[in-house]
């Protein structure tokens, strides 16, 4: 047995990469429109045996060390975006509902509401304005789709999160896990089998919180 | 015993239990970091009355013990008999 098998390695976002057709406009909204540095682009010529046009990889600083990482092709045609919804990466019949093309968005962390508000700011005055500003659960949000027409939220947390918060959401997703497979499943069934879960766990889970 | 519905320990639910505690015939108690909220007969709590947003209240059901929900909108969360 290794002396990491138990431990959570993982130290973040390295990059997340999108294609983009207007490189341009990608950079005027993420450098010049949120300040997001440029730091790291690699100029590559197509290569390998599947006709690999050439390219740009290029990336910006999202803070905490993690970046965003886009793609330029050279000489590729961008999708029809005058029909239909979506992005230039995905696209959707016109009456596919918004809550299932945006459920796919990167979100951004900020630390207080003053920075939220300067984001929006920046993004009001530009011409990717905000679109919603909403008071989730527990965050705070602010959205906009970039010109790509990736959704990009940026997001500040009301409070901090409880340790209560992660054993349910654990016990959610371990009924999520064991429900999942019953035909024609219902939320009814996550919160019935969550229950049980709730009954035999959380009794012992707030003996060993006493215990720390 | 009664049927119950689970609620997290939050700050965000506290004004929803508040609600159900003064319900007739509801008992509030606890099992680790969860309000039981127990009953022998259906639930009704209105919304409006505990003042959280929509967010807050159509995530504030952590579990069903006997109740199924018969109704869970701008209004009220209404439980019924399973």
């Amino acid at each position: 047995m290794s002396p990491l098998d138990d431990q959570h390695l993982v130290t973040g976002v390295d990059h997340a990469a999108f294609p983009t057709f207007d490189p341009a406009g990608t950079v005027a909204f993420y450098r010049d429109v949120l300040g997001f540095p440029v730091v790291h682009s690699i100029c590559a010529a197509g290569w390998g045996p599947d006709d690999h046009p050439d390219f740009i990889h290029f990336f910006f600083d999202i803070g905490g060390g993690d970046r965003l990482a886009f793609f330029y092709y050279f000489g590729l045609a961008a999708p029809d975006t005058s029909v239909g919804t979506g992005d230039v990466y995905a696209r959707f019949p016109q009456d596919a509902p918004d809550w299932f093309v945006r459920s796919r968005h990167l979100a951004l962390h900020v630390a207080s509401e003053e920075h939220l508000l300067e984001y929006r700011r920046r993004l009001d005055a530009s011409a990717w304005p905000v679109e919603m500003q909403i008071q989730h659960e527990t965050i705070e949000s602010i959205y906009t789709h970039d010109p790509n027409g990736y959704m990009v939220e940026i997001t500040r947390a009301l409070r901090p999160v409880t340790p209560q918060e992660d054993l349910d959401a654990n016990l959610t997703i371990d009924a999520l896990v064991d429900i999942a497979s019953r035909p024609g499943h219902t939320i009814d069934d996550l919160l019935v089998r969550k229950a049980e879960l709730i009954v035999e766990r959380a009794e012992k889970w707030s003996a060993v919180g006493e215990a720390r | 015993m009664g049927r119950r519905l689970f609620l997290l320990q939050v700050p965000e639910n506290v004004p929803i239990v508040a609600v159900a505690r003064d319900l007739d015939g509801v008992d509030i108690g606890e099992i680790g970091p969860y309000y039981v909220i127990e009953s022998d007969s259906p639930i009704r709590i209105d919304r409006r009355a505990t003042g959280v947003r929509h967010a807050v209240w159509y995530s504030c059901v952590a579990g069903l013990d006997g109740w199924r929900i018969a109704q869970w909108d701008s209004d009220a969360l209404r439980t019924e008999p399973r």
